[in-house]
């Protein structure tokens, strides 16, 4: 219980820090959007009536209290730019954005473990080298380089030509399949150096461990020793990576790949806000991923005792 | 602690590690070239035809206004090593001192502060708190750099503290507070000495992230505003691909693979010379 209740307090605290942040960065320095909301030749009176209604003209603290609150309440208003609902447009755009970036994430993290099991088997023989290597070329690729790579290849005519450029007419899934295929390659090459890396690390200090070494001398076969003992016993730092990527790729890799591709997804609408000082819609997408960090580290914690008993 | 003149050794084996820094050192040459106004200094001068193909006036070719893409490429490495060295040296700084503050003073309000300004800043999606930071400091050069900065610390700062935790209660550190000295002095002369490894790894791990966020937020329009990166000529070559003209693309993306290869190669050996343990042997 007392756990519990410290947990709860750390998630608060947390996400007050990160819509004072965000409350500074971008709604303090963001920004005027007087002019934009008002039409030309406006009188100084309408210009005030603008400000005021926009908040601008109260203190720093007030403007504060008032944007948590919002939040907290799920008061979340409408889109400065549009006049669109925050709710309408977040329930228009995740799923786009869930659907976008899904594949990618899943079939990224399992290739990587796949090849991190495979190198830690090899280890130090050629495998273990030729992946070591894949790896770190990746690494070493930009996430634009290889979008506009891909792109080529895949999707002109100086490639083989097989998908549409860009966009996301999707209605069935022939189409999801023609619109999802290259920003899903994107993704996978370019986090799968870093997961191969990652993976191979964990999986190589696990088979150090004494309980494998008993395992081997008992006579246990290859495949049960990966799967049963390595694999089992190294769920604690792959279930973290895992669940601890998932907000930050779908909102950060989402902003690049929406963009690029002319994606209507929440990175795309995240990203747009930016750049227009759309308040309402910046404070839903900062706090309800400050949010779903804080779900995420309970959600977490609860499966570190589930896959692992000692953990209590 | 492993001695410096074992880790060198370790070093001079890695083949793949020297190849690395004899990259690295090449571009720095190049950057110095730059730097010193040998290379590169035409860059902006629009002097050919619009997307001309490679030859003998202009060995990458022109873009759309009749620059040089060689000299922009050149030029380039300049920004890179600029925004490179800048943000890595400034976020390895800022981890240290932060880090071994928190670790030094573990478990008391300076590190609870230090630790929840952490999970603040790692909860903040990347993209979006770069943006932010670079939208907030329109007009300022710096801009990017700081928000680099701001959010690179995060990974030295928790990996110093645990080593200050590990080493504050070494018998050098005990003695060293037993005769009185006070804790900053211990601090810096005694403890953080001892981090330098980690330091020195997270430098480079720091310099390759750098120069890749800055090709993601010049494509973004958030990154370089005054000068050419790598960065903007791939956000350039994203039009010119389309219509069949590689040139911009091919320059900027080889240099850049090139650069960050070196890097991470040089990085990885170090990782191993100072951990065999995950060394692929």
């Amino acid at each position: 219980m007392r756990y519990a209740l410290s947990k709860l307090a750390h998630g608060l605290f947390l996400v007050l820090g990160v819509t004072l942040i965000s409350f500074i960065l971008m709604v303090w320095f963001g920004p005027d959007q007087t002019y934009t909301l008002i039409g030309k030749n406006a009188n100084p009176q309408q210009i005030a009536e603008v400000r005021h209604e926009l908040g601008y003209d109260q203190p720093f603290a007030r403007r504060y209290v008032d944007y948590v609150a919002q939040l907290f309440t799920l008061n979340l208003g409408a889109s400065n730019s549009s006049g669109e609902p925050v709710s309408r447009i977040l329930k228009r755009t995740v799923p786009i954005t869930l659907a976008l970036m899904l594949p990618g994430f899943i079939l990224g993290n399992l290739l990587g473990i796949a090849l991190g099991l495979t190198a830690a088997q090899h280890r130090g023989r050629w495998t273990d080298h030729l992946i070591n290597g894949f790896s770190v070329t990746g690494m070493s690729l930009s996430f634009l380089v290889i979008i506009i790579l891909l792109q080529v290849l895949l999707s002109t005519p100086y490639g083989l030509n097989l998908f549409p450029v860009r966009g996301w007419q999707v209605d069935d899934p022939g189409s999801y399949l023609k619109y999802v295929t290259v920003p899903t390659l994107s993704l996978i090459l370019v986090t799968l150096g870093y997961n191969t890396r990652f993976y191979r690390a964990v999986f190589v200090d696990e088979s150090g461990k004494d309980h494998i070494r008993t395992a081997r001398a008992c006579g246990a076969s290859t495949a049960t020793i990966l799967w049963k003992h390595v694999l089992k016993n190294s769920l604690v730092p792959v279930l973290t990576r895992i669940m601890f990527s998932i907000p930050l790729i779908v909102i950060s890799g989402s902003l690049l790949l929406e963009s690029y591709f002319g994606i209507p997804g929440i990175g795309k609408a995240t990203f747009d806000a930016i750049t227009s000082g759309d308040q309402p819609v910046l404070k839903a997408v900062v706090g309800l991923t400050a949010v779903a960090f804080v779900l995420i580290q309970i959600l977490t914690d609860l499966l570190y005792r589930l896959v692992d008993p000692r953990i209590s | 602690m492993t001695s410096d003149s074992r880790i060198w050794r370790q070093l001079k084996k890695n083949r793949a590690g020297l190849a690395g820094l004899l990259i690295v050192a090449v571009f720095f040459l190049l950057a110095a070239g730059v730097w010193t106004g040998i290379l590169g200094q035409d860059w902006s001068d629009a002097g050919g035809g619009r997307w001309e193909p490679p030859g003998k006036e202009f060995w990458f070719g022109t873009n759309l206004l009749g620059q040089d893409i060689f000299q922009r490429s050149i030029y380039s490495v300049r920004t890179a090593f600029e925004v490179g060295m800048v943000v890595s040296i400034f976020s390895t700084v800022l981890g240290a001192v932060l880090g071994s503050l928190a670790g030094w003073y573990s478990d008391s309000w300076i590190d609870h502060a230090i630790l929840w300004l952490k999970g603040v800043l790692d909860s903040i999606p990347f993209y979006l708190f770069v943006a932010a930071v670079a939208y907030a400091l329109q007009g300022q050069d710096w801009a990017m750099h700081i928000a680099m900065i701001a959010t690179f610390w995060t990974t030295t700062g928790r990996l110093v503290r645990a080593e200050v935790m590990k080493i504050k209660s070494r018998e050098f550190v005990l003695s060293a507070r037993a005769i009185g000295l006070p804790d900053l002095l211990i601090l810096s002369r005694h403890v953080l000495p001892n981090t330098l490894h980690i330091l020195l790894i997270q430098t480079t791990i720091a310099f390759v992230a750098a120069i890749k966020t800055e090709v993601i937020l010049s494509f973004l329009g958030l990154g370089v505003h005054d000068g050419v990166s790598w960065g903007l000529m791939l956000a350039e070559s994203t039009q010119e691909v389309l219509a069949g003209h590689f040139s911009n693309f091919l320059a900027a993306s080889l240099m850049l693979f090139a650069l960050l290869m070196g890097f991470n190669l040089f990085s990885d050996a170090l990782q191993d010379a100072y951990d065999p343990k995950q060394a692929a042997i």
